[in-house]
């Protein structure tokens, strides 16, 4: 249940009533220090805080939760009256304002925005909008929590370094750009709400789908991959089929040119709790899938031990 | 004459969309309706409609995606795109309210420049026969541009070719200061169209004036010759451009390279017909 904390100037019973209709849990101390303790104890998932409670304390709190806490996606409304409205939006990290004479509607209509708001921008990926690594372990967790029969895919580009070294790394994060693109109009088309991909970081992603959908969706990945990388590489290393850079230790060689591994780690009957077994699971999978030159998928099919 | 050419990239700057012809869209939005449809069978009718293909290919290449002037195929544009994207912009896609003959007779010019094109890419083994065959496709895109957005002029440009004997491209130079192979460059500079589809749009008559890409220029020079030749659609005059030599030299090509290509244009050209049949059929339907 979603927690919401009002930091008011006075009770506002009504309030408190309204939102607990919702099925919000709804957190309101009225004297201040205790609330602060709690919100920076026991962050909520959405605050409502009154300007005039404290301007200064106000600011010192939104700083404390957004930069300090690593909570920058944590929506914040601010209650503000009319004759306040020329506050310094620079410098206040809020998500949105109200008056305090707002009406019912418009202020769970409000909430319920910066909640949807909050979900979609969580942690995405600055260089491609996907979700990070909060929302991937979120939404996985709760698969898991669930049972769900589900197959999660590990998506890399094979030697992905190298190829920043040859081109730049403006090239390196159009590529990025790109198969973010494939994966999330490929896990769109054949599994539509059912689907879900993030963006781990660097060259790094990872989608969830039903579990028969997983290797046909997996396919496609590769195969519009292949199909759309041609765009981004120069003629003579198209013509060479390979390209020619620096390995880790600084040695010059070949590479071939870029291509995806996939590792899959179905959830079969439950088989997995949590979110950390199934990424020891795929590094091992990604071992294999590596050494297979050229664009794979490698699904595990491994029974379980019990 | 500088007045009116300032005048009509003034206009260019503010142009939001080509029209294309009402068949070809129509017939898209009903395979769009069809919940089986794939992306594939979308990008083949979009790849026979160089307006659709042009709008297709400037979105992807737009600064949103990240990746300006990379993307130089349907194929991989509807890749990136997704389905939902490319629903959105063929639903949007604007028509000609008037579809004149000249009309259907440039799309198929145009429809076989590209099949030409390919077959000469394959023929000298290019790595990348789509995008020369999406070039050929594109080539008189400035041509749609003067019929859509100068209508007027387009008009005097025809009435110049009929009574001088002109051909299209003297009578646009004459009428407009400037010819299709500028405004199509003009036009898919703005776009952030690859520079591999912007150089062969812009010099097909002019290939000297080729740097990266000779090659792709040359070839759609020749196969504009070779449809225009053949009295495959209408390129806007009754004339066949001379074969500039340079073109000629860069392909290496010689008579019995042609003699072994023609047949196999000549299929294509015919498997085009089916196609271009049922849009001529709907279209006057």
């Amino acid at each position: 249940m979603p927690k919401i904390c009002l930091l008011l100037k006075e009770k506002r019973p009504a309030w408190v009533e309204l939102f607990e209709k919702e099925g919000l849990e709804v957190c309101c101390d009225y004297r201040l220090p205790e609330a602060i303790d709690n919100i920076l104890s026991q962050p909520p998932d959405l605050l409502i805080i009154e300007y005039e409670l404290s301007p200064e304390l106000v600011y010192d709190l939104l700083i404390a939760l957004k930069t300090t806490l690593y909570l920058p996606f944590l929506p914040v409304l601010l209650v503000l009256s009319a004759t306040e409205f020329q506050l310094d939006w620079e410098r206040y990290p809020v998500d949105d304002f109200f008056s305090p004479d707002i009406l019912p509607p418009e202020l769970l209509a409000r909430v319920h925005l910066a909640f949807a708001r909050a979900r979609r921008l969580a942690d995405n990926n600055p260089l491609t909008g996907l979700p990070g690594n909060t929302s991937i372990l979120k939404y996985i967790q709760d698969k898991l929590d669930k049972g769900e029969e589900i197959a999660i895919g590990y998506v890399d580009l094979d030697n992905f370094k190298p190829f920043n070294d040859r081109y730049g790394f403006a090239r390196g994060d159009e590529i990025l750009r790109a198969l973010a693109r494939i994966l999330t109009n490929v896990v769109r088309t054949y599994a539509g709400d059912q689907g879900f991909v993030g963006h781990i970081g660097g060259d790094d992603f990872v989608f969830v789908c039903p579990l028969p959908k997983a290797e046909k969706i997996a396919q496609e990945i590769i195969d519009h991959f292949d199909q759309v990388v041609p765009n981004f590489l120069d003629e003579e290393d198209l013509l060479k089929g390979c390209f020619i850079s620096e390995d880790r230790q600084g040695r010059t060689c070949r590479f071939p040119l870029p291509s995806v591994s996939i590792a899959i780690v179905p959830n079969r009957q439950g088989r997995y709790k949590h979110y950390g077994e199934i990424s020891a699971v795929a590094a091992q999978i990604k071992k294999y899938v590596k050494q297979i030159p050229g664009s794979t998928y490698l699904l595990d099919r491994r029974k379980a031990k019990n | 004459m500088e007045a009116q050419k300032r005048e009509i990239k003034r206009k260019l700057r503010q142009l939001q969309s080509l029209p294309t012809l009402p068949p070809v869209v129509s017939r898209l939005t009903k395979l769009i309706g069809d919940e089986n449809t794939t992306a594939l069978q979308i990008a083949e009718v979009i790849e026979k409609d160089q307006v659709l293909t042009s709008k297709v290919l400037k979105m992807v290449n737009s600064a949103f995606y990240g990746f300006p002037k990379r993307i130089s195929t349907v194929s991989s544009a509807i890749v990136l795109l997704g389905f939902n994207v490319i629903r959105t912009l063929v639903l949007t896609a604007s028509i000609f309210e008037m579809m004149q003959s000249e009309d259907l007779g440039l799309w198929e010019h145009s429809l076989g420049v590209a099949a030409a094109s390919g077959i000469l890419a394959q023929h000298l083994e290019l790595k990348n026969q789509e995008e020369v065959a999406t070039a050929g496709l594109l080539h008189d895109l400035g041509k749609v541009v003067i019929r859509a957005e100068f209508p007027h002029f387009y008009k005097q440009i025809l009435r110049l070719v009929e009574q001088e004997k002109l051909s299209f491209l003297e009578a646009e130079k004459q009428i407009l200061g400037m010819y299709h192979g500028e405004i199509g460059e003009f036009l898919v500079r703005r776009w952030n169209l690859p520079e591999r589809l912007v150089e062969p749009i812009a010099f097909h008559h002019e290939v000297e004036k080729a740097r990266k890409y000779k090659k792709e220029t040359a070839i759609i020079h020749l196969a504009d010759i070779i449809i225009r030749a053949l009295g495959y659609g209408n390129g806007g005059d009754p004339w066949v451009p001379g074969l500039q030599d340079k073109a000629w030299r860069w392909l290496g090509l010689d008579r019995k390279d042609l003699e072994e290509l023609l047949p196999l244009l000549d299929e294509r050209l015919l498997e085009l017909r089916f196609f271009t049949l049922e849009i001529q059929g709907l279209g006057f339907a």
